[in-house]
């Protein structure tokens, strides 16, 4: 399990006394980290910082490769954490992983304008009426034309839900997430690929927020994935892809990824180590083995049934989505 | 490489500029290459070539033939000249980050616009006239790619400030209709010559070599050697008024690639290539 900010809470008086014990525990209700101890709780993960490896990233970009049978594809594949997540989950629990690839729905436009808006706080350092901002921010966006169409023809009530539930979110990033050093490099929607198979396969991925100036030495690089809703399975995997990314990209991995719930405050740290890599590089060779090959036997991590892309049945596998290919 | 490494090769020693009748040669046998890929098409409508033209002739040629949707002002238009003012910013030493400058650089910008009517990045009215929100998305993207090209330097090495943006190098063929090539690069770098004994002659002579940069989004494709000597050609083409750049550097910040071409003759010669495959391709998608 991720380690949870509630596991980092100390006592802070002399707990000594074991009836003194259970009556801090039961004052001591758990509320998010902010400010200080949130970035002390990204900084300090309690292991070494990986250092710059390249033959770690030789070994890992080697081991996919050899997996895939070293065969280059005529055409170029864009590898996504929302295509893998797709390939690799069943039918039953597909739909689980389709957030955000359907129509709009108020979860989805929620976790759009709380994206815009943290990247507002963390580039300019405040936000105004948050539902304003957000929408002039997705306004900007060619991506988001439908998702802004939409919103603006909710009824009054769907947006009246919709501006209260981000307008309380981005209160809660506003208190919480402090201003970042700009010495540290904050920048947000962060691309990163690389390419695999003489050019062939492209894993491409965009982190909402990354901290730290590129390594070059020992690791000094984190990255911070923000979600609205609730947490679910696939935002581990989403980020241990994230890391494999950057450290095939960069030979250096980031030394901590981490998931922030917007909704909760709850803030979600995996420290990266050398299985994390392996497990996440294992674990994208299956989903583009399958990606590749549909008949390839593949299994969904929650129920071990058949994958969807087993089964023969992955809708996007026209052309042009192969090449564009992109979760955003 | 890191970005120390990487700033000691793009300010290695080069080969000395190109005398003025390589350049000579090169415009003639541009012309000879683009003569036959304009005969029969209409006058009047220029043919662009651009480093993207390139690329899209070869990743996408089918799409050369889609109509292009009228302009209008993107955050994706502003990030490249106000994130190299950000980095200039920086360079001189007035900021020590690009996270710290990217506000105060744009204020700056739209107050002078205000303040004297004159636009000097051309975005200022439209950066003006945004909700705060939009307008934050546009310095955020800005900030990301300042801070791309700011790591991928150790600035503090640089004895002498590379040039930061500055006009596109352009050349128009006097062919009909015409093509005009634009070659965008964001660093120019005078650098020490290195073999002082090559022959070197004409305006060119006494000018030290000129090292480019380019930053790119994405991955380097098959044809990225090519498309950095592009640049190199189009600034041979324009003027003897700037040395041949001697070197081309490119910078891929999302995949954090970086090549180099060393300017010869032979790649400039795979570089009109391309451009003629460009204009042969664009012609073919106007005919049809």
């Amino acid at each position: 399990m991720p380690n949870m900010l509630v596991m980092d809470m100390e006592p802070t008086a002399d707990c000594s006394q074991p009836e003194h014990f259970a009556r801090s525990r039961r004052l001591q209700a758990w509320h998010p980290l902010a400010g200080k101890a949130l970035l002390d709780r990204l900084r300090i993960t309690g292991r070494p910082r990986p250092c710059a490896d390249p033959e770690l990233a030789a070994r890992l970009r080697a081991g996919i490769e050899r997996s895939l049978g070293q065969v280059p594809l005529s055409s170029l594949e864009v590898v996504t954490k929302g295509r893998l997540n797709r390939v690799l989950t069943c039918e039953d629990h597909r739909a689980a992983t389709e957030f955000g690839t359907g129509g709009p729905s108020v979860a989805m436009a929620c976790g759009a304008l709380v994206d815009v808006l943290f990247r507002q706080l963390m580039t300019v350092g405040s936000i105004g009426d948050a539902m304003a901002d957000g929408m002039a921010a997705l306004a900007v966006d060619d991506h988001r034309r439908d998702l802004v169409s939409w919103i603006d023809h909710l009824g009054a009530a769907d947006r009246a839900e919709l501006a209260a539930e981000v307008a309380r979110q981005a209160d809660g990033i506003s208190r919480r997430w402090p201003i970042l050093e700009p010495g540290w490099f904050p920048r947000t929607q962060q691309s990163v690929r690389t390419r695999l198979l003489e050019g062939t396969i492209e894993l491409s991925g965009r982190v909402d927020l990354a901290v730290g100036r590129p390594a070059e030495g020992a690791a000094s690089v984190a990255f911070v994935e923000i979600k609205a809703g609730g947490r679910r399975v696939e935002h581990r995997a989403d980020l241990h892809f994230y890391a494999l990314v950057e450290t095939l990209r960069s030979s250096v991995p980031p030394f901590v990824v981490a998931t922030y719930y917007s909704r909760t405050g709850e803030l979600d740290v995996d420290p990266v180590t050398d299985d994390l890599l392996v497990a996440a590089a294992r674990r994208t060779a299956a989903g583009v083995a399958a990606l590749r090959d549909p008949s390839s036997n593949t299994w969904c991590p929650r129920c071990l049934a058949p994958t969807f892309a087993a089964l023969g049945n992955d809708g996007e596998r026209t052309p042009t989505a192969r090449v564009k290919g992109s979760d955003r | 490489m890191n970005a120390m490494e990487r700033t000691k090769a793009l300010m290695a020693p080069a080969g000395p500029p190109a005398d003025e009748q390589v350049r000579s040669d090169l415009r003639g046998g541009m012309l000879h290459a683009l003569s036959p890929e304009v005969d029969g098409l209409q006058p009047g409508h220029e043919i662009v070539v651009t480093m993207s033209l390139l690329r899209q002739t070869q990743s996408d040629p089918a799409g050369l033939a889609a109509t292009e949707a009228p302009f209008s002002w993107k955050p994706v238009f502003v990030r490249r000249s106000l994130g190299l003012a950000v980095v200039e910013a920086c360079a001189t030493g007035r900021f020590r980050a690009p996270a710290a400058a990217i506000a105060p650089i744009a204020s700056e910008a739209v107050a002078e616009w205000e303040h004297t009517g004159w636009r000097t990045y051309h975005w200022e009215p439209w950066l003006a006239g945004l909700a705060p929100g939009a307008r934050a998305t546009v310095l955020a993207d800005a900030l990301g790619w300042a801070t791309s090209l700011w790591s991928a330097f150790d600035w503090s090495m640089f004895i002498t400030m590379p040039q930061l943006g500055g006009a596109d190098d352009q050349w128009v063929s006097p062919t009909s209709p015409a093509v005009r090539l634009k070659g965008r690069c964001e660093l120019r770098l005078a650098v020490a010559a290195g073999d002082v004994s090559s022959p070197a002659s004409g305006e060119g002579r006494g000018a030290a070599p000129l090292a480019l940069v380019s930053v790119s989004a994405g991955c380097p494709g098959p044809g990225w050697r090519e498309e950095l000597a592009f640049l190199a050609l189009v600034a041979a083409l324009r003027s003897p008024a700037r040395p041949l750049p001697a070197r081309v550097v490119g910078v891929w910040p999302d995949s954090g690639s970086h090549g180099s071409v060393e300017i010869s003759i032979a790649a400039l010669e795979g570089a009109m290539d391309r451009v003629a495959a460009a204009v042969r391709a664009r012609s073919e998608a106007r005919l049809r």
